[in-house]
């Protein structure tokens, strides 16, 4: 990357400004992933009130970030590496908006479950969730530090999400076998897991973009794939 | 990449003003019937490279070239080759549009005629008709040939110059910066004749606007005082340059 | 001072400024006028002379040619006594002085005019017609109003007598003023009112013509050669400064060069137009060169650039597209070379073109004057019939570089707005 600073100083500005933005953005919706995990696990049906109402702030971030895409590609045709910056940090405020949606959907889903879930399921659950806010973390890291490595670390570790995902939704179908009152409680954990392998799942895309952004290549081969689940819900 | 074949190849060009050096070995190739541009800042060489492909430079008599430019094999500055014969093969477009002060007729006619390519004026008129044909400018003046070429607009003229350097029938067209005097719509014009010309010749265009380079070649050339940088296709060179002075000039970074 | 003072104190400056131009151009015109209506109130009276009707009688008899002369016959005849007797009849007297007197009132050319006319209407013998004869120089002054008839006899030209004949001629209306064809047909004269600028027109028409063939190809292609394809180094620049230098050399010097080596060494004929052309031309074709060059040089490059990139060799560039675009400024510079070459006195008076000519020219080996050197001439006549010629020969030089000059303009424009 060029140590050189643009001649035209509102350009510079612009770039810095999607830059911090994107950041923002991402320390948002770490927040909001970290909150709502925290209530599953805890069931914790208070706070569940207040990380619904504060996806909207994420979506705000999403049409400034939009915005800000717009003016400069109107304003400065952007080449080369102001190019590859100025359309990852579309693509990544677009994940970053969807993961915000899984953590709003999964704080949703708290109010209707009991207080006495098994301990072992409400651990997976915690597993996969701390893999899942370790991803974004050190994704957006990445993302910050222009780490290549980093992001491909992450990018493979999407192999570890899936595995930990499969356990869980084991978990919850052992749960689901116990009792047959169980069922809806079973139905918003089968979600809440789903829905943290979806993160993940944008969080390997960020890492793709990311990928692109710093090497203005792409990256080679097949996503690793963990343990496939297999669909018996 | 369809076209490969090599039209222009240049070897250790080296290119003196008196004792001032403006060109520092630079070896690059053109593709035939291919677009390819040339970029970077002010006084980096590029005009002087692309007079040096049609001897231009002769005209500057403190000038001196060393090394060799071949076309289709053959060195140009060898001392059996005719001038006149290598200018009728490359044709150039100037920045600033200069039609002869004859009527339109006239100025696509005065190549035709010095070279003796035609024999007769019912072959004239034909080679005139295809010639502003060509350039987009024939449905614009067909009623008005006599009427003198500097009597039609900046655009209009500087097509009338493109149809007058394809007249005499060239391989190659070399165009140094020739939408930078021209309004947003004539330039666009004259991109689309670009893009329709290099079906047939092998173009070279010096250009100051990225944007221009990216939309009309297929190959980008970046140099910096008297050196060429890279060179590669356009698209990898505004989308990911190999070397950062590239990528520092095409962002703005420097320039 | 404020901003308001400046503003008001520049646009007075600028007032005044136009001020001073208008004074100047006015003044300027002044002067102009004051040159012209002076020469033109002079000179005008030239293009007339004035005529006395005589009765003449060709009576056969009297003619003594025969029956049925030819032309020929004619103009080699006798006509003296004949005319001398009709004349004497416009008012007859005894007295021989007094007969003198009359016949003196007459152009002595009276015999040649009735000749001619005899000679060109061969059916009058027999018939008595009535003949505008040219009155002499000092008749054509007094009817013109330019003689002082208050002055004593013995200071006049006119005598007494003479005068009386001519009142009582005027009063019966037989003196008149007719058109001055004389003052173009003839050559020079020792009698003012058969004097005419015809010898020294076609002297300088000859010379002009000399002057053009030979100074403006030579200077034509000395300035091609020098601003298009001479090397630039020192020798040019030395060829340049010394033609620069000719420009300005007084024309005398170059009429001393004509008489050292065209006269005295080459031997060539004296007082021709052929000797004063060579002169001139010398003097002419670095005021040619000058403005050629300078046409030349504002000929834009990227008219040779898209010349030479459609293939055009450099001695095609050159000839199809900078000499062209240069013409109308070498056009004006040309025109404007040899309506100085017209004009020019001292060169042609030391090659000897002063000589007293009166056969009009019809060859540049033919001794001549020129027009300005006539008016020379004629300047230093005592009689008082020159003075009009000499402003009308003045006249008739101002008219010709006027038309020169309108020619040069004429020719600007119908280049550029073909050109351009």
């Amino acid at each position: 990357m060029s140590e050189e600073s643009h001649i035209v100083k509102s350009y510079e500005e612009e770039l810095q400004n999607l830059h911090d933005t994107l950041i923002q953005m991402g320390a948002l919706t770490e927040s909001q992933l970290s909150d709502s995990l925290d209530a599953v696990i805890k069931v914790d049906k208070e706070s569940t009130d207040k990380i619904i109402n504060s996806d909207q702030k994420i979506n705000k971030f999403r049409s400034k970030i939009d915005t800000q895409i717009m003016n400069l590609l109107v304003k400065r045709a952007p080449m080369a590496i102001d190019l590859r910056s100025t359309i990852s940090a579309l693509k990544i405020s677009q994940d970053l908006e969807r993961i915000g949606d899984l953590a709003k959907s999964n704080a949703k889903k708290v109010k209707p479950l009991p207080y006495d879930l098994p301990d072992e399921l409400l651990q997976n659950l915690r597993r996969l969730g701390e893999l899942v806010q370790k991803q974004l973390s050190e994704v957006l890291d990445s993302y910050v530090n222009k780490g290549l490595d980093k992001a491909k670390t992450v990018w493979e570790n999407d192999e570890r999400v899936d595995d930990l995902t499969y356990i869980a939704m084991n978990s919850v179908t052992d749960f689901l076998s116990q009792d047959k009152k169980n069922l809806d409680f079973a139905t918003h954990l089968i979600f809440v897991t789903k829905n943290l392998e979806r993160a993940g799942d944008h969080i390997t895309n960020i890492a793709e973009s990311i990928y692109y952004l710093i090497k203005g290549e792409y990256l080679k081969g097949q996503r690793p794939k963990g343990r496939e689940i297999e669909d018996n819900v | 990449m369809k076209n490969s074949k090599v039209k222009i190849s240049s070897n250790n060009l080296n290119v003196y003003y008196g004792n001032k050096q403006a060109l520092f070995d630079v070896n690059l190739t053109l593709n035939e019937k291919e677009v390819t541009a040339l970029i970077g800042p002010s006084g980096c060489g590029k005009s002087t490279f692309i007079r040096c492909i049609n001897r231009m430079n002769d005209v500057i008599e403190i000038c001196r070239v060393e090394g060799s430019i071949k076309m289709d094999g053959m060195n140009i500055n060898d001392k059996g080759v005719d001038v006149v014969q290598l200018r009728e093969k490359v044709g150039m477009v100037f920045q600033k549009p200069n039609p002869f002060p004859k009527s339109i007729y006239d100025n696509i006619a005065y190549g035709p005629t010095i070279h003796g390519v035609v024999q007769n004026k019912n072959q004239m008129d034909e080679l005139v008709e295809n010639c502003l044909k060509k350039a987009a400018l024939w449905n614009e003046v067909k009623d008005r040939l006599q009427e003198p070429g500097t009597s039609l607009s900046g655009g209009q003229q500087q097509r009338l110059c493109i149809a007058r350097a394809i007249s005499v029938n060239p391989e190659v067209i070399l165009m140094d910066e020739p939408c930078s005097a021209l309004d947003p719509i004539a330039t666009a014009k004259i991109e689309e004749l670009i893009d329709e010309l290099r079906k047939t010749y092998t173009i070279v265009i010096v250009t100051h606007s990225m944007a221009q380079a990216v939309r009309v070649s297929q190959r980008t050339g970046f140099f910096h005082l008297g050196k060429l940088i890279e060179i590669d296709t356009t698209e990898k060179i505004f989308k990911n340059p190999g070397n950062n002075m590239t990528q520092d000039y095409i962002t703005g970074r420097f320039g | 001072m404020t901003k308001e003072e400046r503003i008001k104190k520049r646009y007075r400056a600028e007032k005044r400024f136009k001020f001073y131009g208008i004074i100047s151009i006015l003044t300027a015109l002044l002067f102009v006028f004051i040159l012209v209506q002076n020469i033109v109130s002079k000179g005008s009276s030239a293009f007339f002379r004035t005529v006395i009707q005589t009765e003449v009688n060709f009576d056969k008899d009297a003619l003594g040619l025969g029956n049925n002369p030819s032309k020929e016959n004619v103009l080699q005849s006798d006509l003296f006594d004949f005319s001398v007797e009709n004349l004497l009849n416009i008012y007859p007297v005894d007295d021989f002085e007094r007969e003198n007197e009359i016949l003196l009132l007459f152009s002595p050319d009276y015999e040649i005019e009735i000749k001619k006319y005899l000679a060109n209407n061969l059916d009058v013998i027999g018939q008595t017609v009535i003949l505008e004869l040219t009155s002499s120089d000092d008749i054509d002054q007094l009817n013109k109003g330019n003689f002082p008839r208050e002055l004593p006899e013995n200071m006049r030209r006119v005598s007494d007598f003479q005068l009386e004949v001519f009142d009582k001629l005027n009063s019966e209306n037989q003196i008149s003023k007719i058109f001055n064809n004389y003052f173009f047909s003839n050559g020079d004269s020792r009698d003012p009112e058969l004097a005419g600028i015809g010898g020294s027109l076609m002297g300088s028409f000859f010379t002009v013509m000399i002057c053009l063939l030979l100074s403006f190809p030579v200077a034509i292609l000395a300035s091609i050669y020098l601003e298009e394809f001479a090397p630039k180094n020192r020798i040019t620049e030395i060829i340049e400064i010394n033609i620069n230098n000719l420009a300005a050399v007084p024309s005398i010097v170059y009429g001393l060069l004509g008489l050292g080596i065209l006269l005295n060494f080459m031997e060539f004929p004296r007082s021709t137009p052929l000797v004063a052309g060579i002169t001139l031309s010398l003097m002419t074709l670095p005021r040619i060169i000058i403005p050629c060059r300078a046409s030349l040089k504002a000929v834009p490059p990227s008219i040779r650039e898209g010349a030479l990139a459609v293939g055009a060799s450099k001695f095609q560039a050159v000839f199809h597209h900078v000499v062209p675009l240069a013409m109308p400024g070498t056009l004006s510079g040309t025109i404007i070379g040899l309506a100085q070459a017209l004009g020019e006195t001292a060169p042609l008076i030391l090659i000897g073109m002063v000589a007293f000519v009166v056969d009009v020219p019809t060859s540049p080996l033919d001794p001549s004057a020129s027009l300005p050197v006539q008016v020379y001439l004629w300047s230093e006549s005592a009689e008082r019939g020159f003075v009009e010629k000499t402003s009308a020969t003045i006249m008739m030089l101002l008219g010709f570089l006027i038309v020169m000059n309108f020619i040069a303009v004429y020719l600007r424009q119908k280049f550029e707005r073909k050109w351009n």
